[in-house]
């Protein structure tokens, strides 16, 4: 529970969540398995943050929800990027890494200093 | 975003709506999903299935808080949520009709009386003069130095204000003027006004037909032309436009009509029938001596400011002190604005009846606060499980504010009905009788629609805000407490406090209402030196163009034998004007055995011209010498009789019969010097119920005429019975003269209307906040009974008596009440000052007052608190005991 909202950055969550979206449907709790792996278990997503997230993102039209039976035969939510979610998240990747490249520099040239 | 996106979100946000069940329920389904998804990884992990499950739940975080978070991010959740609570709000309140009808009635009321009396303040001082650029319109008065602060103007002042002023442009005079129009055979009387030609454009205010006066008309001195009102107009002339150029028969000789004022239009609200020209040229006015009856209005130039403009007329009146004492001394000028004119003397009053109908509308406040807050109790178990199981708070608080605002909502549109309602009542109370400015154009239209709703949404969360807030406050100690007992202690603290600002605020009421009242009371039995009951009045007005003033006299007198010799008539007699409120001349006088006093130094007193027979027809004691009498004529010794105050200050002791008066009028014969002897005394009369007594003079009308008069009959029986006589024999002796029938009781009762007319409606609100405030304390005291049934029960299950229970309850609301009591009590002392200019005779800390509204509002306090009180002793200790 440490990990929840005061670790991810405010507005990164979205973020990772489109980027667990990014190559196929996932579930909720996919999501939050996907991004826990990715981060070497540094990010455990409290689901408190991740559902109200995920309702947003599908209000603004980045994603879109339906239901589906899982392999094991059990019903869940499969949310999937629309193409606005896929081009929201370009922009806002190539914004992030211009905006933490610039936080980088600022950083490394504090320790040299 | 951009265009595309927001068309996409609307859309989603369209079939969220439409999803919106759907949605929710699948919001469970997928958290027990995650929760299943998350125990298996657990179990897998080697986890016994118990712990697996524990483990899951602590991870996943609430599952209530989460939905709950989750359900906030789905866009039309707030509206959703807000037609959720305005439906749920609704349905408690149709679910208890006692509550919804107590708390309605007393929203309704307290909205609806602010809203009337804010559209009166409004119609009557806020809203601007319908003049072009009204705030620069002044009006101009001379005052004398001690006491009456607006008075007369001087004509002679007039023309040299006119030449010398710079600030100041288009200055006219305005004075009252009457006139007899005879119209299809019928005379009328028509009350009008004389108006320099400056005054409409002074005013900015052109005719709706034809064209006001020209200069010539006005200073040229030839008195031929007549402006009409628009009512006037209508209601009288037909509303025809083919009237301009024709000539109307009046008194003074046909006026041809040459204009029609736009309707509504007064001048600074006096209204008039007519308006004709002073036509006195400029030389006639530098000789007039002496003071007329008008004021000037005018308009201040561009770029002058009003005080600019104040200090230039105190410098020219300075100068005129200078050039002509004689009228000047001791005097000196005010220059106010139009509207402070107009509505100054009625301001204090509404503002006193704002601050009643605020204070109503508080005590309204704090009493659905309070039954708001003692249901809520109930719900506080509700509240308390919400909060636990993750509701956020601020959804619980929307949710209470919501319900208040619905039943705020409600109040206001009822609120509506009983603004209405308060105009009617409004207007039949006050009538034609007080002559507030404006008050016709009264009316209950958008804004003030606007403003009845923006105070009942302020109520609405005035007193929801603080219900909402105790009752949501801390689930954990709710639910300890609410385990014991109902109600937490805080909200019974909360409960308590209310009770004590409600017996405060309509403390406050009753106090003010009181001194008002009692003001009034004083001021209706102060004696006035007639005895008015029993006393019928008739105003005639002869026709000037064919009656001189001695073929009036004796018409009059005509009249008088006829009237004496009806049945039922103890005695009849006559005057110049009505016995109040105003005199018929005021003038300067002085001893003529005594050096003529110094400028400014002459005493003045008013003058009555009457008939033989008056002071017994009016009741006013004959205190030495005698009465006129017929051997009194025009060509008999001037004679006056004068009224005792005058004695007390200019005889001190001498004895003044036989003493001889120079007047500042002219006599019968048109000499100003002649010498008038006293031949008689009477006793003192109030012609203002709330002024000083002023020095008397009456003359015989025989010596004084004129082709107008009041008549009085005193009679043994209701005078209204003789009206159709009296207008009858005036009728036969002429045809054409109007007749204007009032008891004389009406015309005393006319001058006090004001006052009567404030004190009865501060009293009316005074009992509806007095009304509120009970139904607040018994509301409370009946809440906490029940609250504390069991408590009662295990006291006389141990050998309490019936009436120590009472005492116990009673006591408990009276100490509360006390509180409130002394706090009402502290801030009506505070308040009561600004009250002062409405009190006659009455201090601001009138003892009796206070004490009086202290020991009502406790007794009524008592016998609220009783009621509940006396349900709690006749319960059996068994079913008290059982009750939880």
């Amino acid at each position: 529970m440490a990990t929840e909202r005061g670790d991810i950055l405010q507005g990164t969550l979205d973020m990772l969540v489109l980027k667990a979206l990014q190559l196929e449907p996932m579930h909720g709790w996919g999501i939050t398995e996907r991004i826990e792996q990715w981060s070497e278990s540094v990010l455990q997503l409290g689901q408190g943050t991740l559902y109200p997230a995920l309702y947003r993102l599908e209000r603004q039209g980045l994603i879109r929800s339906e239901w589906k039976v899982t392999e094991n035969n059990r019903r869940a939510r499969y949310y999937s990027m629309t193409r606005e979610g896929r081009r929201h998240f370009g922009d806002e990747l190539a914004h992030w890494r211009r905006m933490s490249h610039a936080v980088n520099l600022v950083l490394d040239a504090s320790l040299k200093g | 975003m951009s265009p595309m996106t927001r068309l996409t979100a609307a859309w989603q946000w369209l079939r969220s709506i439409v999803r919106r069940n759907a949605l929710e329920r699948g919001l469970d389904d997928e958290m027990q999903f995650h929760l299943d998804q998350q125990t298996e990884k657990f179990i897998r992990a080697g986890m016994s299935p118990t712990d697996a499950r524990r483990h899951a739940m602590l991870r996943f975080g609430g599952v209530a808080r989460v939905s709950e978070e989750t359900r906030d991010e789905i866009r039309p959740a707030l509206l959703e949520d807000v037609v959720r609570d305005v439906r749920f709000g609704a349905r408690l309140l149709w679910r208890t009709p006692g509550f919804a009808l107590a708390a309605l009635a007393t929203l309704a009321i307290g909205i609806g009386a602010t809203a009337a009396i804010f559209s009166v303040v409004r119609t009557v001082i806020l809203e601007p003069l319908p003049y072009r650029e009204p705030g620069r319109v002044v009006g101009i008065w001379e005052t004398t130095r001690d006491g009456v602060t607006r008075n007369v103007i001087a004509p002679a002042n007039f023309a040299e204000w006119r030449e010398r002023s710079r600030t100041l442009e288009h200055l006219g005079m305005v004075g009252y003027d009457g006139l007899t129009a005879v119209i299809h055979g019928e005379p009328q009387k028509l009350r009008g006004l004389a108006c320099s030609f400056d005054v409409f454009p002074a005013l900015g205010v052109r005719p709706m037909l034809g064209r006001t006066f020209t200069y010539d008309e006005d200073y040229g001195g030839k008195a031929g032309v007549i402006v009409l009102s628009f009512e006037y107009w209508q209601t009288r002339i037909g509303a025809r436009a083919d009237v301009l150029g024709t000539p109307l028969a009046t008194d003074r000789g046909p006026k041809t009509i040459v204009g029609v004022m736009p309707p509504g239009f007064t001048v600074a609200g006096q209204k008039a029938d007519f308006f004709i020209p002073f036509a006195m040229t400029v030389a006639e006015l530098r000789a007039y001596s002496g003071r007329g009856s008008s004021y000037a209005i005018a308009r201040v130039r561009d770029g002058v400011t009003f005080e600019q403009a104040v200090t230039e007329m105190r410098t020219i009146f300075a100068q005129r002190v200078r050039e002509a004492p004689e009228l000047n001394a001791r005097r000196t000028v005010v220059v106010i604005p139009l509207q402070e004119q107009m509505v100054g003397d009625v301001r204090p009053a509404l503002l006193a009846l704002m601050g009643a109908v605020g204070l109503v509308l508080l005590v309204a406040c704090v009493n659905v606060a309070s039954l708001l807050l003692a249901r809520s109790a109930a719900r506080e178990r509700e509240f308390g499980m919400r909060t636990a199981f993750g509701a956020r708070r601020a959804r619980l608080v929307r949710q209470m504010l919501t319900e208040s605002l619905v039943l705020a909502t409600i109040g206001g549109l009822a609120g509506l009905v009983v603004a209405t309602l308060c105009h009617r009542g409004l207007l039949a109370l006050v009538g034609d009788r007080i002559p507030i400015p404006r008050l016709e154009q009264l009316r209950l239209d958008l804004p003030i629609v606007f403003f009845t709703m923006a105070v009942a949404l302020a109520t609405g969360v005035a007193c929801g805000i603080v219900p909402a807030f105790v009752a949501t406050q801390r689930p954990n100690e709710t639910l300890r407490d609410a385990g014991r007992h109902g109600g937490s202690r805080r909200l019974h603290r909360v409960l308590r406090t209310l009770v004590i600002v409600e017996v405060a605020l309509s403390l406050v009421l009753l106090a003010g209402a009181g001194l008002l009242m009692r003001s009034f009371i004083k001021l209706q039995n102060v004696d006035p030196g007639f005895r008015a009951g029993g006393v019928l009045t008739a105003s005639v007005d002869l026709p000037s163009t064919r009656y001189d003033d001695a073929h009036g006299e004796v018409a009059f007198k005509e009249a008088l034998t006829r009237i004496a010799a009806l049945p039922g008539v103890i005695s009849a007699a006559g005057a110049s004007c009505q016995l109040v409120p105003y005199p018929c001349i005021g003038t300067s006088f002085w001893r003529v055995d005594r050096p003529k006093p110094g400028s400014g130094e002459t005493p003045s007193s008013q003058v009555r011209p009457v008939t033989p027979g008056f002071f017994r027809t009016m009741g006013i004691t004959e205190m030495a010498g005698r009465d006129f009498s017929d051997a009194d004529t025009a060509g008999s010794v001037p004679v006056i009789v004068v009224s005792d105050q005058l004695v007390r200050q200019q005889f001190r002791g001498e004895n003044p019969l036989g003493r001889r008066l120079r007047v500042g009028f002219e006599h019968v014969s048109g000499r100003e010097d002649v010498e008038w002897t006293i031949v008689g005394v009477v006793s003192d009369v109030r012609s203002n119920l709330d002024g000083p007594m002023r020095q008397t003079i009456y003359v015989p009308r025989s010596q004084r005429p004129g082709t107008g008069m009041v008549l009085s009959v005193r009679t043994t029986q209701d005078p209204f019975v003789l009206s159709r006589r009296v207008t009858e024999i005036v009728r036969r002796i002429e045809p054409q003269a109007p007749v204007e029938i009032l008891t004389l009781d009406t015309v005393v009762g006319d001058t006090i209307a004001q006052p009567r007319a404030l004190s009865i409606l501060v009293a009316v609100f005074a009992i509806v906040g007095l009304a509120l405030a009970a139904i607040g304390v018994y509301g409370v005291m009946a809440y906490s009974v029940r609250e504390r049934t069991q408590e009662i029960g295990v006291r006389m299950a141990l050998g309490a008596t019936q009436h120590s229970v009472a005492r116990l309850i009673v006591g408990q609301a009276l100490r509360l009440v006390l509180i409130g009591v002394a706090i009402g009590l502290g801030a009506a002392m505070l308040l009561a000052r600004s009250l002062e200019t409405l009190l006659y005779d009455v201090a601001p800390f009138d003892p009796w007052t206070f004490s009086g509204t202290a020991v009502l509002l406790l007794a009524i306090a008592t016998v609220a608190a009783y009621v509940p009180a006396r349900r709690g002793m006749q319960m059996a200790p068994t079913d008290a005991l059982r009750v939880q």
